[in-house]
């Protein structure tokens, strides 16, 4: 009831209505603001992107490169066990950074801050103490080792005595990012990831020269940041592109000499995810070996690019960003896997004859490059 | 561009940790683009300022002592009004009812169970200052500043009496909703009844089902704007329901305000015991034509109405209007 | 009547000034105590990227965004985060379906420009933010091993509306979202040692 209102009348309805007014806004106004605030209510997730034909069925990853018989392949390799890690006596407690064979197939594994020396056989010689952020190891055919740090190269000789090392960057005195190093004959190449390039040392750190600068697509691209390259006895470097889905051949004055390798997630020939091949190492009868990631597994390719074998991924800790390799003069193949801690070797047990086809390379029409200059 | 050098340390801390982890050794360095890109540096926008979160501060400050004037000193409905208006507009859609002295209610109970939560100097200031307002004035909060009792209070259209006894029952949901509010904001709740158990972890129940978010956000899930719509709708025919039936900062604003040193006095000067403000009050606040400290919600409804007030304005000789029963 | 007046005075000031040392009291224990306010923040490492942000948000369009660190990508031509490496290629063998489903994530040429090889050049990956919707698709794609991890999710506060208890956080798997301090007033060193900490 309100005070001085006519006790009965016509006016009765209007004029409440008029003295209510704003309680009506307000309620107005407030189921506006519930009814706004129904109509953002999130709908149902759906696509925005309307693709006019049904898509393929995708391929899991793990399964993209399957494990072919060896009627598939060429060759096959077989797991003889793990040298470090794994079931074996020997472990890494924290870091397996990379692996390297030397004379008389001893293989030098570096991790822990620390170079593990065994025998071909597995047993372990020796053990150094190095540099704690070495990325990587090289073992010369005299038995010296060096290793590759972020601006620096170390030197030991034969008995784990640091003999030597030098700094390693550009002309601006910017440190080298270094993530492969390798002996030739008497020279140190080191891969410099962050100037996107090798550079050859002598044994005293002086620069001999450059390779990567001269091919005309531009230098290497490495969206992950990691060069990795093996050196053959002739002098020929094959050296990973990730960018392109590559292993690049060089000469040692830096000349192009060819390429071979493109993406692709169903070919098993093919280098899969976005940066691929991670890790490459050539054999002594001049095959090449790389290393994958994302699908963590290991080829073996022709010099012009025709896939020979695959070591598929459940050999693999699927996590692994890299994969190191080596290869001793019998032909076995070293992994190293860095998640597991565990270097596994592999040896060749069959060769198809000479041309028997592989399989999935008629299927998919994967393309091969001979040696062509770029 | 990270506009504070004093934010940077949190997101560059992350940053680097994540680069770290990837790889132990060896820093990844960005590709050299060549042409002319330049790296750009992300864009990591800032939280509001302190000295923003000061200006809650002040505007509550000062609605409180607006408020105190108005209702007390002023005596107006008028400026009661606009100063909820003015409450409901900042507090309300403009901050969409975040930061508010019920939630600070959970704030400050964990803070005194839990040592590491941090607690900022205007959370503290946002529960007891209304607090201590009340110890000394009276509800100034809930008439004046509070948003949820203003936009409850603006949308009061036909106010019905709610029945005695009902009311006094309901009058105790409040303090349970405290209780509750309390020990889940605390504790969270962990029992074994036989083999029956309930674990749930603290939780801030008030938050979680703040009724009036919905429409100060304007937007939100469905049953929250069902719980909103269905409270505005209350409103409009029995005054104020969730400050009177539900709030637990109510509960303790109660608590105090039957304390206080100086409180709504309906009349100006002299009691006439005539029941006018009885009939006006929505919330049933008027007990044996006084204002009851406890549940009167500072509205300033009944000075309208009362005789004397009316006396006092110049009203002359024109007398209320009684109808007899 | 005087009597039960004074009386009442009497109780009233006495309840008064207890309530009045009891709110000075605690108000004076929270003062010493309160630091910065805070602010909620997703911690990158516990994340899993599980799609509730994009749910969760009290907003409609979740005010947890992906966001991209430049200095960590890769700038690849093949981003998994941006393609679907699994979805059908085309005739040059680049995949054509994307990761994301509302297309928030956007790509450019940057630097020198190849138009023979699109595979020779860089490309800026970034993020629109009126349409990423926080689901994370492309910040578990870009993890590594197949990529760098340069895409993680992160509220942004620009949109967060800085709920007392985000929602999100009560229905996070991973309690990957954390409360931090916003650097700012510490009344007391006490306080600001904590902030340190």
């Amino acid at each position: 009831m309100k005070p001085q209102q006519p006790e009965a009348g016509e006016g009765n309805l209007l004029d409440r209505l008029r003295k209510s007014w704003f309680p009506a806004a307000a309620v107005v106004g407030a189921l506006a603001s519930f009814i706004a605030a129904a109509l953002r209510l999130r709908p149902e997730p759906g696509t925005v992107l309307q693709t006019t034909e049904k898509p393929a069925p995708p391929v899991p990853p793990q399964q993209a490169g399957p494990n072919l018989p060896a009627g598939g392949f060429k060759r096959e390799y077989r797991k003889s066990g793990s040298l470090v890690g794994g079931a074996a006596a020997q472990q890494f407690r924290s870091s397996l950074a990379g692996i390297a064979v030397g004379p008389g197939d001893r293989v030098y594994a570096l991790g822990d801050g620390e170079i593990r020396t065994f025998e071909a056989g597995g047993s372990l010689v020796a053990v150094w103490k190095v540099v704690p952020n070495a990325s990587c190891l090289a073992a010369g055919s005299d038995g010296h080792v060096c290793i590759g740090a972020p601006g620096r190269v170390e030197i030991y000789d034969p008995a784990g005595r640091h003999t030597g090392g030098f700094a390693a960057g550009d002309s601006a005195g910017r440190p080298a990012g270094i993530t492969a190093v390798k002996w030739f004959r008497d020279e140190i190449l080191a891969a410099d990831a962050d100037a996107r390039l090798i550079r050859r040392y002598d044994r005293h750190g002086k620069q001999l020269g450059l390779i990567g600068t001269k091919a005309r697509a531009g230098s290497f691209i490495l969206p992950n940041g990691w060069l990795d390259f093996d050196v053959d006895a002739q002098g020929v470097i094959r050296a990973t592109d990730t960018g392109r889905h590559q292993v690049t051949a060089w000469a040692l004055d830096g000349t192009p000499l060819g390429s071979f390798g493109k993406f692709g997630m169903g070919n098993p020939e093919d280098f899969v995810g976005c940066c691929n091949p991670v890790n490459v190492a050539v054999t002594h009868d001049g095959k090449i070996v790389t290393g994958e990631k994302m699908v963590a597994r290991v080829k073996v390719y022709e010099p012009d690019g025709r896939l020979l074998a695959l070591v598929g991924p459940e050999n693999f800790d699927p996590k692994c960003i890299h994969l190191h390799l080596a290869v001793d003069s019998k032909g076995w193949i070293l992994v190293a896997d860095p998640v597991r801690r565990e270097v596994s070797r592999f040896f060749p047990v069959a060769e198809a004859a000479d041309n028997a086809p592989l399989r999935d390379r008629e299927t998919a029409g994967g393309i091969r490059q001979e040696y062509a200059r770029i | 561009m990270i506009r504070s050098r004093r934010f940077r340390p949190l997101i560059l801390l992350l940053m680097v940790l994540a680069s770290s982890a990837l790889f132990a050794q060896y820093q990844r360095k960005p590709p050299d683009f060549g042409g002319s890109y330049s790296f750009p540096s992300p864009e990591h926008p800032e939280p509001r300022s302190e000295w923003v979160r000061l200006l809650d501060v002040g505007m509550l400050v000062a609605g409180l002592a607006l408020g105190t004037w108005l209702i007390l000193k002023r005596r107006s409905r008028g400026g009661v009004m606009l100063l909820s208006i003015g409450a409901l507009a900042y507090f309300g859609f403009y901050r969409k009812g975040c930061i508010c002295p019920i939630g600070a209610i959970q704030n400050v109970t964990l803070s005194l169970t839990d040592p590491s939560y941090i607690v900022s100097l205007s959370i503290v200031v946002f529960f007891f200052l209304p607090l201590a307002t009340a110890l000394l004035f009276g509800r100034i909060f809930c008439g004046g500043v509070c948003p949820i009792g203003a936009i409850q209070d603006l949308v009061l259209l036909r106010p019905r009496k709610v029945p005695e006894k009902l009311d006094r029952a309901l009058r105790w949901l409040p303090y349970l909703y405290l209780g509750l509010a309390v020990l889940f904001a605390g504790w969270g709740l962990g029992f074994k009844i036989g083999a029956w158990e309930v674990q749930a972890a603290r939780r801030f129940l008030i938050c979680e089902y703040d009724p009036f978010i919905g429409l100060f956000r304007i937007s939100g899930a469905f049953h929250m704007l069902a719980i909103g719509a269905g409270f505005i709708l209350a409103g409009m025919f029995f005054g104020r329901p969730y400050c009177r039936w539900l709030c637990p900062y109510g509960a303790l604003l109660s608590i105090l305000s039957r304390f206080s040193w100086k409180n709504v006095q309906v009349t100006p000067d002299k009691e006439l015991d005539c029941g006018l403000c009885a009939d006006a009050c929505p919330y049933g606040a008027i007990h044996n034509y006084r204002a009851d400290r406890a549940s009167c919600l500072a509205c300033a409804r009944c000075y309208e109405y009362c005789p004397r007030e009316q006396v006092l304005r110049g009203a002359g000789d024109e007398f209320v209007q009684v109808k007899l029963p | 009547m005087s009597d039960k007046s004074s009386r009442r005075q009497f109780i009233d000031r006495s309840f008064r000034i207890i309530g009045f040392l009891g709110i000075g009291g605690a108000a004076g224990v929270l003062t010493k105590r309160a630091s910065s306010s805070a602010v909620y923040q997703i911690d990158p490492f516990k994340c899993t990227s599980c799609d509730l942000c994009r749910t969760s948000c009290v907003l409609s369009l979740s005010a947890v965004k992906a966001v991209n660190d430049f200095e960590k990508c890769g700038y690849c031509m093949l981003c998994p985060a941006y393609m679907d490496v699994n979805s059908r290629p085309d005739e040059k063998g680049i995949p054509t379906g994307k990761v994301c489903p509302q297309d928030a994530l956007k790509r450019r040429v940057v630097g020198r420009v190849d138009l023979e090889d699109p595979n020779n050049n860089y490309y800026e990956y970034a993020i629109d933010e009126t349409r990423c919707d926080g689901c994370g698709k492309c910040v578990k794609a870009c993890l590594p091993p197949a990529g760098n991890g340069s895409l993680r999710l992160e509220i942004r506060y620009t949109r967060c509306v800085e709920c007392n208890e985000c929602a999100i956080r009560v229905v996070c798997p991973d309690d990957a979202i954390v409360r931090v301090p916003v650097p700012g007033m510490a009344p007391t060193a006490d306080s600001s040692e904590r902030e340190k900490a």
